[in-house]
């Protein structure tokens, strides 16, 4: 069975992983593997939503038209395809929900935000879906900043993000709007134009100290606002923009991860940044971003 | 216990948000009006967020159909694990999804409250909230396949919504049977407020009371919400117009369309018009429209469904 390696882990896999790079190790962090998976959950759910269940040490997911999915103890996913279902469509909720609930397991802070490299640290961008992220990511990206995640960023306790795997998610517009030729990309899924962008060069494979987070906004007036948040009003950014809050009350670790995400607040800047809606200047936000933090004593 | 949702059902630019500020004020508790950005009745139906956190994984990698295939169990879960009524704001026109399940379950719905405007006045604004032509607003309006947010090339913040015509659009709604459901018309919010804001307020469970009701009409009225735009601006207003809280008045087409975008209208839209007062017997526009009668037969909706 091949090995992959993403998050800082080797993922022994009997599914097919194209977007993780493989590795030569042999002992294996995280199994996935196909089973018989109970269609109706677990045996003794804490917490029994309508297509996830969880416990402290277990994690069921049903995607309707794509699969069952079971996480244990941030080392084991299982997996029961539906019977129509592609493998392409398999794998994306595989990377995605699955990979989130074994880092939350394995007791990171798990953000919802991607990652770029500054320097010898990182700034984490969190924000509501459709609001630019990965865009903002894949125009870091070709500016010639490395990329350390996307769309998931998982911190240590010390502070660190880890690196996820070299791959960014771009739809079509976004792709359009940095020149990039989605006729040379293939799909995530046949379903929908979004592309899996192949970062080459451009990927952080270390993990670096966490210096800030911004959270990205729109709003319908046409000029760029930045706010700097201070004490407490950091906490609340960081909380709502934890990958699927859901999943920790079921799994038991709800307490420890805001009582990380206080820490968190403590140790980092936190700051809002709001962009016109009606004219994304993509250019402009990055100039903006890059002139706060040299402003806050980050290198860029 | 379960209370389950009301829906405010609109095709856009019909009094929907003037509604919601209504109920907002009239359950509000604290003194002074609820400021128009905090008009939080419940979220859009459309709204990515709600279906996305109640299902737990990630639908920005499904497609359009494969949303609304889930959408209507959002509902129902939302309805029983809510607390006391919910008020919705929808644009979608009703519709049964491919295997024949209603997109709002009957299940999740407490009651749906249905507004309508005339599709003359609906042509003005809504020409002004897209930032387009007036005959460009006309032809959507008139076009059954009319959908928000069905582009595949993004992601868009809302769910895509079918809207159908507008005919289509309160054809929809109007034939929704087995529901309880009251349609009033925007000329009568105006032009009754009194009496038909009276009647939504029983429909919807909330105090009735006369002076309950014109304390929150009076919090709510247009000038009070154009000078709270102006003060501090709307978030829902699109980027590309100057304001959202335009002039709100009955029969403003007479001075703003010309005799063929007229014309065009009554050609399109005829026979749901006729129904709903808008037109007299000889099928000319009326300003102050006819009764109504709440019940739409079958004949309509294959006159509108093309």
């Amino acid at each position: 069975m091949p090995m992959y390696y993403a998050f800082g882990l080797n993922i022994q896999s009997e599914l097919d992983l194209p977007a993780l790079p493989l590795t030569d190790h042999v002992e294996p962090d995280v199994t996935i593997e196909l089973a018989d998976i109970n269609k109706d959950g677990l045996e003794a759910p804490v917490d029994k939503r309508l297509y996830f269940q969880s416990s402290p040490d277990k994690f069921w997911l049903h995607v309707p038209g794509i699969a069952w999915f079971q996480v244990e103890e941030g080392k084991r996913i299982q997996v029961m395809p539906e019977e129509n279902s592609d493998m392409q469509s398999v794998n994306l909720f595989l990377l995605g929900s699955c990979l989130g609930v074994i880092l939350q397991q394995r007791q990171y802070l798990v953000m919802h935000a991607n990652a770029i490299r500054f320097g010898d640290q990182c700034v984490i961008f969190a924000g509501p879906s459709g609001n630019g992220k990965s865009t903002l990511a894949a125009a870091f990206y070709q500016r010639g900043y490395e990329v350390l995640a996307d769309d998931v960023s998982a911190i240590n306790e010390a502070i660190e993000v880890l690196p996820s795997y070299p791959q960014m998610k771009l739809w079509h517009d976004a792709a359009t709007k940095l020149d990039i030729d989605t006729a040379e990309l293939s799909r995530v899924r046949m379903q929908i134009e979004k592309y899996a962008c192949p970062l080459e060069k451009g990927f952080c494979n270390k993990p670096l100290p966490l210096a800030a987070m911004y959270i990205l906004g729109t709003h319908n007036r046409d000029e760029f606002l930045l706010e700097p948040l201070k004490g407490i009003d950091k906490f609340d950014p960081i909380k709502n923009n934890t990958y699927r809050m859901q999943y920790l009350e079921g799994l038991g670790l709800k307490g420890h991860h805001l009582q990380r995400a206080g820490q968190l607040a403590n140790r980092i800047k936190v700051t809002r940044i709001v962009r016109p809606d009606a004219d994304f200047q993509l250019d402009r936000l990055v100039d903006v971003i890059l002139e706060d933090l040299q402003a806050c004593g980050i290198k860029v | 216990m379960n209370e389950g949702i009301y829906w405010i059902a609109s095709y856009p630019k019909s009094g929907n948000t003037w509604m919601r500020s209504f109920i907002a004020n009239l359950t509000k508790k604290e003194e002074g009006e609820v400021d128009i950005n905090e008009i939080n009745t419940g979220s859009i139906a459309s709204a990515r967020c709600w279906i996305d956190g109640v299902l737990g994984f990630d639908i920005g990698e499904l497609s359009h159909d494969e949303i609304d295939k889930l959408r209507p169990d959002v509902y129902c879960q939302t309805a029983q694990e809510a607390e006391q009524y919910e008020y919705h704001k929808i644009h979608d026109a009703y519709r049964l999804l491919p295997d024949g399940r209603p997109l709002i379950p009957t299940k999740a719905t407490a009651g749906v409250l249905y507004i309508l405007r005339n599709p003359l006045d609906v042509a003005v604004s809504f020409a002004h909230h897209s930032h387009c032509s007036i005959d460009q607003a006309i032809k959507n309006m008139g076009n059954p396949d009319f959908a928000f947010a069905k582009g595949l090339k993004r992601q868009h913040r809302q769910l895509r919504q079918q809207l159908l015509s507008w005919s289509g659009h309160v054809s929809s709604w109007g034939k929704v049977k087995g529901i309880n459901r009251l349609i009033v018309r925007y000329e009568d919010m105006q032009l009754k407020p009194h009496e038909t804001f009276a009647t939504v307020a029983r429909f919807l469970q909330l105090p009735d009371e006369q002076s309950q009701i014109n304390q929150a009409l009076q919090r709510c009225n247009i000038k009070n919400l154009q000078q709270q735009e102006k003060e501090k601006g709307f978030n829902e207003k699109s980027a590309k117009v100057d304001s959202f809280f335009r002039k709100g008045i009955v029969g403003d087409w007479q001075k703003t369309l010309t005799e063929k975008q007229v014309k065009q209208i009554i050609t399109d839209h005829a026979k749901v018009m006729q129904h709903f007062g808008y037109l007299n017997e000889q099928g000319q526009p009326l300003v102050e429209p006819l009764e109504m009668n709440q019940v739409l037969d079958d004949g309509h909706d294959r006159e509108t469904e093309q």
